[in-house]
């Protein structure tokens, strides 16, 4: 048995392995091409490279998407779209952004952190080729031909923890995030800070649910983490944490507590059964930095360093579906204003 | 070579015989932990550490593991390590959540066990009938299923509404079952934090309200797999494949039969493990949602030293500390380590005084000691530490308790009909 214990050991190692690459040929083939009437006004394929859980996430990946349609319509480009899978290394990702360079795209985004190093390599490899990575501001993926799309989540982030602030009764709020690392840590920290501004006393939970990419697709953990703090007396928790987010959802639907939505406007693209529960979201207008991505190339502009997208620059915001807020939306604006009048500095860790 | 094994196996069940635990043992090994909790939860002061919603959740978390760990007690039991729970798990969750969309929530739990027994009957079919080596073939299920599952993902989900390429739509979730009217005073007497019968409250209501149907299917398979594999023909003649196959064929019986049934059994239930993830657990399908409770699910089998009770006592163990840290993160985990210490402080006194083993009786105080003092210098268990956290304890329990495993004795080994002769 020990022998077999060993074998084991190995093999599922190995396994894990095989599975990443498996996982991402398997995505390449899977990749939809979509207008292909287009070509008319302009020679740009633009292609999309998804962050583990693709279009139709309901959060991040989707609002992406929507910018893609958006050029397709407007733009009349090409358009391709791929899918990562859980679990790939860096040479799968650089294997599926070369590619798509090899399937004609004259724009490759790659949507989301994960992509930093492989786009790095990517674009070092295809220097007449326009790559645009979300997320990220990296020496990794920095080069000539690399836009950096970035937000400022922590902005926005404020707005909503001044609005679970000024909404909870019970003074505990609470934070989920998907993954512990530097991006996710931004939305807890500006949160933190926006609930603390309305009220310094206020008790602000935190949970991250996993210490890799299986925190932003797990709604089962979503949902016992969120439970956790609403049985401990928080009323709204705000989530960053993509798929699993759907868990926090019904967890505060359970608990006829506030759920704040992220990256989506939440209130309109959750389950109908749970939208009632979202209070707000945190806007991260993705859609906009992948269209003025496109729209640039076919304007023959280069994009390239880092562009950050502000709450100024309408990068970020917060959603008011469902009229939750309408009755602070005053408040809100004024904090709004505050921050992008550089009276209030939101930190960012 | 037959007898030998034969002369071995008989040498060495006597003392796993003997060690067996009485029936009258888990009543009180259970009353014992509920006293220890609470005694760590007057002294740290942490009420959401076996508060009722703690050990829901720590149920929830545990039922996949369960029905992953109890497919693997079936094909093991009958000789074929099935390292391809992972992979039947995941064929599960696609095939509940597509009988849920079409045919409702039962539908959805037979869709689930059938899609799980279609991963075990190719198992079997590489094992038995050609003779793959047990763990190649397991880790090609592992691969083929998530390909498989991602591709009918994508052909059925991809173009409903609310789906995606890796996401169904919500599905019908099975109903929830409970003996009615017992919750509101089980929670009183929980809110009054009473030494003993606040958790004994917490546990009761955990277990009798709100219960999914299928967890409680799960709880009955247990005892349906206890009864058939070691209180029926039928059952003795799958473990008789599972340790000596040339014995029991000289007996009359059919080893391919039987081996082919418990590893299609096997995937059926890991199947159902899955189907919980997708109908229970949450209400979808979600590309990569079983995220290695398979293995999880085959190690607490074996820490369970292949029987149902110790099975169901790891799986347990690992909801436990995943709902520990997932509902009250590092905070919850420090007060844990309040229970550590006192486990070890008692392990290592019984070493000492009952065994006669001084040095590692010394070890273990020492080592409680410094967990000990650990809790009283700090707050809280690193985040980077806490989602881990379930792994670790399960894995060290796993390590420490691996020295009186006794696993079936042809399991592994490729059975040829005629060749024990």
């Amino acid at each position: 048995m020990r022998h077999s214990l060993l074998k084991v050991a190995a093999l599922s190692s190995a396994a894990t392995l095989t599975l990443a690459a498996c996982g991402g040929s398997d995505s390449d083939t899977d990749a939809t091409s979509g207008g292909g009437e287009g070509g008319e006004g302009t020679d740009v394929k633009a292609c999309l490279a998804y962050d583990v859980g693709g279009r139709g996430d309901q959060s991040f990946n989707d609002s992406a998407a929507k910018g893609l349609d958006r050029a397709k319509d407007e733009l009349k480009i090409e358009a391709e779209e791929v899918e990562a899978s859980q679990g790939e290394n860096d040479a799968a990702r650089e294997d599926r952004l070369n590619q798509l360079v090899d399937a004609g795209c004259t724009n490759v985004i790659g949507v989301g952190f994960i992509y930093a190093t492989a786009m790095g390599n990517a674009a070092k490899a295809n220097p007449d080729v326009q790559f645009a990575i979300i997320d990220d501001a990296s020496e990794a993926s920095a080069g000539d031909n690399v836009a950096q799309l970035t937000f400022a989540e922590h902005e926005g982030s404020f707005l909503v923890g001044a609005a679970a602030a000024m909404k909870s009764k019970s003074n505990k709020v609470g934070f989920i995030g998907g993954m512990d690392v530097p991006l996710i840590n931004k939305f807890e920290a500006g949160f933190e800070a926006g609930a603390k501004e309305v009220n310094p006393d206020i008790e602000v939970q935190t949970k991250y649910l996993a210490e890799d990419g299986s925190g932003f697709a797990d709604p089962a953990k979503g949902q016992t983490a969120a439970e956790g703090m609403f049985d401990k007396g928080a009323d709204v928790v705000y989530h960053a944490a993509g798929g699993s987010g759907a868990g926090v959802f019904k967890a505060a639907k359970a608990a006829k507590k506030m759920a704040i939505g992220v990256d989506s406007d939440q209130a309109k693209t959750a389950e109908a059964d749970v939208q009632d529960v979202i209070l707000t979201s945190m806007v991260k207008n993705v859609d906009v930095a992948v269209f003025d991505n496109i729209k640039a190339t076919v304007d023959g502009e280069k994009q390239s360093g880092n562009i950050v997208f502000d709450l100024k620059a309408g990068g970020v915001d917060y959603a008011t579906t469902g009229g939750k807020v309408d009755d602070i939306k005053d408040k809100l604006e004024e904090y709004k204003q505050k921050i992008i009048d550089g009276d209030i500095t939101v930190p960012e860790k | 070579m037959s007898t030998e094994a034969m002369i071995d196996h008989s040498v060495d069940a006597t003392p796993t015989a003997a060690r067996r635990l009485p029936l009258w043992a888990w009543p009180v090994g259970i009353f014992a932990a509920i006293a220890v909790l609470s005694l760590v939860r007057l002294i740290t002061g942490r009420n959401d550490i076996a508060s009722s919603g703690t050990l829901s959740a720590a149920l929830a978390l545990a039922m996949p593991i369960a029905f992953a760990g109890l497919g693997g007690l079936w094909s093991e039991r009958s000789g074929v390590i099935n390292i391809g729970l992972e992979g039947m798990m995941v064929l599960g969750t696609w095939g509940g959540a597509y009988g849920a969309l079409i045919g409702g929530p039962w539908a959805g739990i037979l869709m689930a066990a059938f899609c799980g027994a279609v991963g075990g009957l190719i198992h079997a079919l590489a094992t038995v009938t050609f003779g793959v080596d047990h763990i190649v073939s397991g880790v090609a299920i592992n691969i083929v299923a998530v390909g498989a599952a991602s591709f009918l993902a994508a052909r059925f989900f991809g173009d409903l509404d609310g789906g995606s390429d890796v996401q169904s739509p919500p599905v019908a979730q099975p109903p929830k079952v409970g003996i009615p009217g017992i919750a509101d005073p089980l929670s009183t007497i929980e809110q009054k934090g009473w030494f003993f019968l606040s958790e004994l409250a917490a546990l009761l209501k955990a277990l009798t309200t709100g219960l999914s149907a299928l967890t409680v299917i799960g709880l009955a398979l247990f005892v349906l797999t206890f009864y058939v594999l070691w209180r029926t023909p039928f059952g003795l003649r799958i473990r008789s494949c599972g340790e000596s196959p040339t014995a029991a064929e000289s007996l009359g019986v059919n080893v391919y039969l039987h081996k082919y049934l418990a590893v299609t059994i096997s995937g059926a239930l890991a199947g159902l493990g899955g189907g919980f993830l997708s109908m229970v657990a949450t209400n979808i399908y979600r590309e990569s949602q079983v995220d290695g409770r398979g293995y999880i699910g085959l190690a607490a089998m074996i820490f369970g030293n292949w029987r149902p009770g110790g099975l169901l006592m790891g799986s347990g163990l690992f909801g436990f500390m995943d709902a520990l840290q997932l509902r009250g993160g590092g905070a919850a985990l420090h007060a844990l380590l309040l229970l550590i210490a006192l486990l070890l402080l008692a392990l290592g006194l019984w070493q000492i005084i009952r065994r006669g083993r001084t040095i590692q009786g010394a070890v273990a105080i020492a080592v409680a000691i410094a967990v000990a003092l650990i809790w009283v210098v700090t707050d809280s268990v690193p985040g980077d530490i806490t989602p881990f956290a379930p792994h670790l304890t399960t894995l060290l329990v796993l390590a420490f308790a691996s020295q009186r495993l006794r696993p079936p004795k042809s399991i592994g080994q490729v059975y040829r009909k005629g060749e024990g002769h």
